[in-house]
C-alpha cells in the first residue's frame, strides 16, 4: 500500500464532510412557513370525519399552529385509540410515516413541498353507534355518588364550575363543565389524561373518593355488539403504581355486562364487555366506579358502544 | 512530568487572544438566551450572600453571628458557596457601582463566562506545552467550540466553572509532580476552590492516586522502605489547604460543620431522579441507561474532535517513545484518568440523568487535549505528503482550519437553542428528535419567544411560565426583555398566555392547557431546525 499515507487526509475530508452534513441537516426539516403554506391542500383532502396523523410525531405542534384547531380539533388528538377513524389523512415528512397508520392503505399520495400528503383508509374500521363522551351532559347523564345504593346522592351538574389545572405535579385540568359530588374536586367531568407514552387521551374523569363509588347512568343509549373502552389515571403521577387498583363495571338494564379491575402502572389500558344480547336496544347504561383504596383513584376513562 | 515545551510570550499572547476573543463572543450572543431554571434559584443565592457581605461591611460581629449566616446563607445551601459568591460580587461591583452591564442577568452571568473563556486559556497552554503550539489551539478551539459547552458557558451556574476549575486544578498538580513547591501548593488552594465550587471535586482525588500509583508506585514502594518521604508534596497540600480553603469560603458550614457537610453530601449521593428521555423513553428511577453517557457525547460533541481523540488517544497508547525518553509518558496518562474520573458515576445504572450531558462536562477538556494530540500526529503525517514542496508549511493550518470549520458553523447555529443541538452523527436536531433524545429542559428557551409574549399578552397579564422558574422569569422582567407589566405565574387557569417547553413527562401540562384554554392550537412556535421547542398558547 504505497499510498496508504494517503489516508490522513480523510481526517479533513471527515471535518469537511462533516459540515456538509450539517448544513443538510439543518435545513432537511420543513419550516413553520411550509407547514402553514400546505394547510390549503391538506383541508382539499380532508373530510370533517377523517382523522389527520402528522410523521414524524415530534411535528405534531408546529402542525396544529399552522392548520388549526379546524383541522386537528382537541377530541381527535386526544383520541382513545385510531379503530373508529375509517380514513385518515396523513402529512408526512422526513420520510417518516405514522406507526399507528401501519396497515392502512393508501388511497391517494401526493407530494407538495417537502410533504407528501397520503389519504390513507383503515381495513377494519369500526362503527361507533353511541359515544359516552359525547353524552356526558343532561338530560343523557345522570350522576351520583355514595358507599351504597342506600345512601347516594345525586351529583350536580354545572356549566359553570372553577376551572383548575395542578400543573406537573397537581391534579389534571378540572373542566367547567361537570357533576359535583362534594367539593370542588369530587366530580364527574371531560379532561385529558396522559398514557404511557405521555400522549393525550380524553377521558370522563370518574374519581371514587373516600370510599364512595360514583355512578354515571347513561339514557337512551344504542346498544351495539359490545362496550368499548380505555380506562387510566395520569401516567406521570401514578406511574410507580403505589395504589389499588380501581373497578369500573357496566350494567345494562340493571344487568351486569363487565367489569374491569384497573392498575395505575398499566397507563391507558383497553377494556370491552359483551353486549350482543342488548345489540339493538336503546336503553340505560351505568358504570359503577369504585376502589377500596380511599385516596387519589383518579380514574378516567372513554366508553362508546359498538 | 515529561519532555513538554516550555510557554513563550507567544503563548501568552495567543492563550490571552483566545480568552478573550471567547468571552467576547459570549458576551455578544448572551442577549438572547433566556434565563435557565437553575439559574434564577442561583440569583436568590447571589443576591442574598450579596446583603451578607453588605452587612459583614457594615458590621462585622452582626454578619458573623450564626443566626446571620443561617439567615443569608441557607438558600440553595445544597451547593457549595464559591460561584455564587462571584455572582453576588458581579452583581455588586459590575453592575450596581460601576454599570458596566445594562442587564442585571448578565452580571450575575459574567463570573461563569470569565471562567469558561478562562478554562478554554488553559485547555491552550496546556496542549501547547505537551502537543506544540497549534495543537493547543486546536484542543482550545476544539472545546470552546462544542455547542453544549458553548450554551453551558454562557450561565449562572456551575458546570463550566467546574469545568475549568478541574482543568486548571489538574494541571497545577501535574506541574506539581515537575518537583516545583509552589505548584504543590498551588494545587492544594486550587483543589480548595475546586471544592467549593461543585460536588464534582470529590472524585478528582481518586485520578491524582490512581494516576501516582501507575507512575511511580513501585518507586514509591521502594523509597518507603528506604524510610524516605515518597509522595507528591502535592498530595500533602491538598490535604491541608484545600479543607482550609473549602471551609473559609462557605460560611453556610462555619457552625454545625459535620452536621451540615453530612447534609450536603448525603444531598448528593441521593439525589432525586428526575425525568429524562433517552432514545424515546422517559427515565425516572433506577436502573438509567449506562449507554446515556456514551451516546449523548457522540450525539452533542462534533464527530471531527470525537475523531482527532480517537488517533490522540491511540498516538498517546501507541507510539513509541525514543530510548532515552524519561519514563511513563505521564501527562497523556493522567488526562485519561481524569476523563474516566470524570465518565465514572454513569458507569452505574443508579446515577441519575437528568442535567444531560452538562454532568460529564468536565471530561471534555481532557478529551480536547487528546484531540489536540491527535491533530498533531495527523499535521505531521500530512506534511510528511509532500517534503519537497514550499507549501508544506501550510498544511497543518489548513488541517486545522477543516477540522475547525466545522464545530465553529456548529457551534454559532445552536445558539440560542444550546440544549436542543445535535451533531451530524444522528442526523441533528430533526434526527435527534426522531431518536427520541431529550429537545430542550431547564425552561430557558422563554427568551426565545419573549418578542411575541411582549407583543401578544393583554396588558397586566398572568404568563404560565411552565418550567422556566419564577425567579429566571423575573430576572427577565428586571432586565427589560419582557414587558414590566407581565406577571410570571404557576396557574395555568387565570393566566392570558401560557407557555410549554416541550419534555415528554411534562405533556400533560400541555394537556390540562388544552382544557382550560379549550383549544389545542398553539398562537406561536418556537422551532430549530424545524424541530418545535416551545410553544405558547393564548386564551
Amino acid at each position: 500500500m504505497p499510498n496508504a499515507r494517503f489516508l490522513w487526509l480523510l481526517v479533513p475530508i471527515a471535518g469537511l464532510a462533516e459540515l456538509g452534513l450539517f448544513v443538510y441537516d439543518a435545513w432537511r426539516a420543513p419550516r413553520v412557513s411550509e407547514w402553514q403554506a400546505v394547510r390549503a391542500e391538506v383541508a382539499k383532502l380532508k373530510e370533517p370525519a377523517d382523522l389527520l396523523v402528522v410523521a414524524p410525531e415530534w411535528a405534531d405542534p408546529i402542525a396544529r399552529y399552522a392548520f388549526g384547531d379546524e383541522l386537528m380539533p382537541i377530541a381527535k388528538e386526544a383520541r382513545p385509540d385510531d379503530s373508529a377513524f375509517s380514513r385518515a389523512v396523513e402529512v408526512a415528512t422526513l420520510g417518516k410515516s405514522a406507526p399507528e397508520l401501519q396497515g392502512w392503505s393508501v388511497r391517494e399520495e401526493r407530494t407538495v413541498g417537502r410533504f407528501q400528503l397520503r389519504l390513507r383508509e383503515n381495513p377494519k374500521p369500526e362503527h361507533v353507534l353511541f359515544s359516552f363522551l359525547d353524552n356526558a351532559r343532561p338530560p343523557s347523564l345522570s350522576v351520583t355518588a355514595g358507599d351504597s345504593r342506600d345512601t347516594e346522592r345525586a351529583c350536580v351538574y354545572t356549566a359553570h364550575a372553577a376551572a383548575s389545572a395542578g400543573g406537573l405535579h397537581g391534579h389534571l385540568a378540572f373542566p367547567r363543565e361537570r357533576y359535583l359530588c362534594g367539593g370542588e374536586e369530587f366530580f364527574v367531568g371531560i379532561t385529558i389524561l396522559d398514557d404511557q407514552e405521555y400522549r393525550p387521551r380524553r377521558c370522563l374523569w370518574a374519581e371514587p373518593r373516600s370510599g364512595e363509588s360514583v355512578r354515571l347512568s347513561f339514557s337512551n343509549v344504542l346498544m351495539g355488539r359490545k362496550i368499548f373502552g380505555f380506562g387510566g389515571l395520569s401516567y406521570f403521577i401514578f406511574r410507580d403504581g403505589a395504589h389499588g387498583p380501581t373497578t369500573i363495571t357496566a350494567q345494562v338494564q340493571g344487568q351486569r355486562v363487565g367489569s374491569y379491575e384497573h392498575h395505575d402502572e398499566r397507563g391507558w389500558h383497553h377494556f370491552e364487555f359483551d353486549t350482543e344480547r342488548f345489540a339493538g336496544q336503546t336503553t340505560t347504561v351505568e358504570f359503577d366506579v369504585s376502589s377500596d383504596d380511599p385516596s387519589d383513584r383518579q380514574f378516567c376513562f372513554y366508553a362508546d358502544t359498538r | 512530568m515529561n519532555s513538554a515545551r516550555k510557554l513563550d510570550r507567544l503563548d501568552w499572547l495567543l492563550g490571552g487572544a483566545l480568552f478573550l476573543a471567547y468571552l467576547a463572543l459570549l458576551l455578544s450572543t448572551v442577549k438572547d438566551l433566556g434565563y435557565a431554571r437553575d439559574e434564577g434559584f442561583y440569583f436568590q443565592a447571589a443576591h442574598s450572600y450579596e446583603a451578607w457581605f453588605e452587612l459583614l461591611r457594615t458590621d462585622f460581629s452582626a454578619a458573623i453571628d450564626p443566626r446571620s449566616i443561617d439567615r443569608y446563607w441557607s438558600v440553595n445551601h445544597e451547593h457549595p458557596a464559591l460561584m455564587k459568591t462571584l455572582f453576588a460580587f458581579s452583581h455588586h461591583y459590575l453592575f450596581t457601582d460601576l454599570q458596566l452591564f445594562r442587564e442585571q442577568g448578565t452580571a450575575y452571568r459574567f463570573p461563569g463566562m470569565v471562567l469558561s473563556a478562562l478554562g478554554v486559556a488553559v485547555t491552550y497552554a496546556w496542549g501547547a506545552r505537551e502537543n506544540g503550539r497549534l495543537a493547543g489551539v486546536v484542543s482550545a478551539l476544539a472545546l470552546a467550540l462544542m455547542p453544549r459547552v458553548f450554551y453551558h458557558s454562557h450561565l449562572a451556574c456551575f458546570d463550566m466553572p467546574v469545568t475549568t476549575m478541574l482543568l486548571i486544578t489538574t494541571y497545577a498538580f501535574a506541574r506539581s509532580l515537575e518537583g516545583k513547591l509552589g505548584w504543590a501548593i498551588a494545587t492544594g488552594v486550587l483543589y480548595g476552590l475546586l471544592l467549593d465550587t461543585k460536588h464534582n471535586a470529590w472524585l478528582l482525588p481518586g485520578a491524582f492516586v490512581l494516576h501516582f500509583v501507575l507512575t511511580r508506585g513501585v518507586h514509591a514502594v521502594r523509597e518507603l522502605l528506604a524510610k524516605r518521604w515518597a509522595f507528591p508534596h502535592a498530595f500533602v497540600a491538598m490535604t491541608l489547604i484545600s479543607p482550609c480553603v473549602f471551609y473559609a469560603g462557605w460560611p453556610w458550614v462555619w457552625h454545625d460543620t459535620f452536621q451540615r457537610l453530612r447534609d450536603y453530601v448525603a444531598f448528593h449521593m441521593g439525589h432525586e431522579y428526575y425525568n429524562m428521555e433517552f432514545l424515546g423513553q422517559t427515565y425516572w428511577k433506577p436502573p438509567m441507561p449506562r449507554l446515556y453517557a456514551w451516546v449523548m457525547t457522540l450525539a452533542t460533541v462534533p464527530g471531527i474532535t470525537l475523531l482527532l481523540f480517537l488517533i490522540g488517544l491511540a498516538v498517546s497508547a501507541f507510539r513509541r517513545k525514543p530510548a532515552a525518553a524519561p519514563a511513563p509518558p505521564s501527562t497523556p496518562l493522567l488526562w485519561f484518568l481524569c476523563l474516566l474520573m470524570c465518565y465514572s458515576p454513569w458507569w452505574s445504572d443508579a446515577t441519575p440523568i437528568f442535567g444531560g450531558t452538562k454532568h460529564w462536562m468536565t471530561a471534555y477538556p481532557f478529551l480536547c487535549l487528546f484531540a489536540g494530540r491527535g491533530f498533531a500526529y495527523v499535521a505531521e503525517r500530512v506534511a510528511e505528503l509532500w517534503p519537497r514542496k514550499s507549501w508544506r508549511v501550510w498544511a497543518p493550518p489548513a488541517l486545522a482550519a477543516a477540522v475547525l470549520v466545522g464545530p465553529l458553523c456548529m457551534t454559532l447555529h445552536s445558539e440560542p437553542w444550546g440544549l436542543s443541538f445535535y451533531t451530524p452523527l444522528v442526523g441533528g436536531a430533526p434526527g435527534g428528535a426522531s431518536l427520541g433524545l431529550n429537545r430542550t429542559f431547564w425552561g430557558y428557551t422563554t427568551g426565545a419567544v419573549q418578542g411575541f409574549i411582549n407583543q401578544h399578552a393583554p396588558q397586566r397579564a398572568n404568563v404560565y411560565v411552565h418550567d422556566t422558574a419564577l425567579q429566571s422569569w423575573e430576572m427577565l422582567r428586571q432586565d427589560g426583555r419582557i414587558r414590566s407589566d407581565l406577571r410570571g405565574s404557576l396557574a395555568i387557569s387565570g393566566s392570558s398566555l401560557a407557555l410549554y417547553h416541550d419534555e415528554p413527562h411534562m405533556h400533560r401540562v400541555e394537556y390540562e392547557t388544552w382544557v382550560d384554554y379549550a383549544h389545542d392550537a398553539p398562537a406561536e412556535v418556537g422551532t430549530f431546525d424545524g424541530v418545535p421547542v416551545v410553544w405558547v398558547y393564548q386564551r
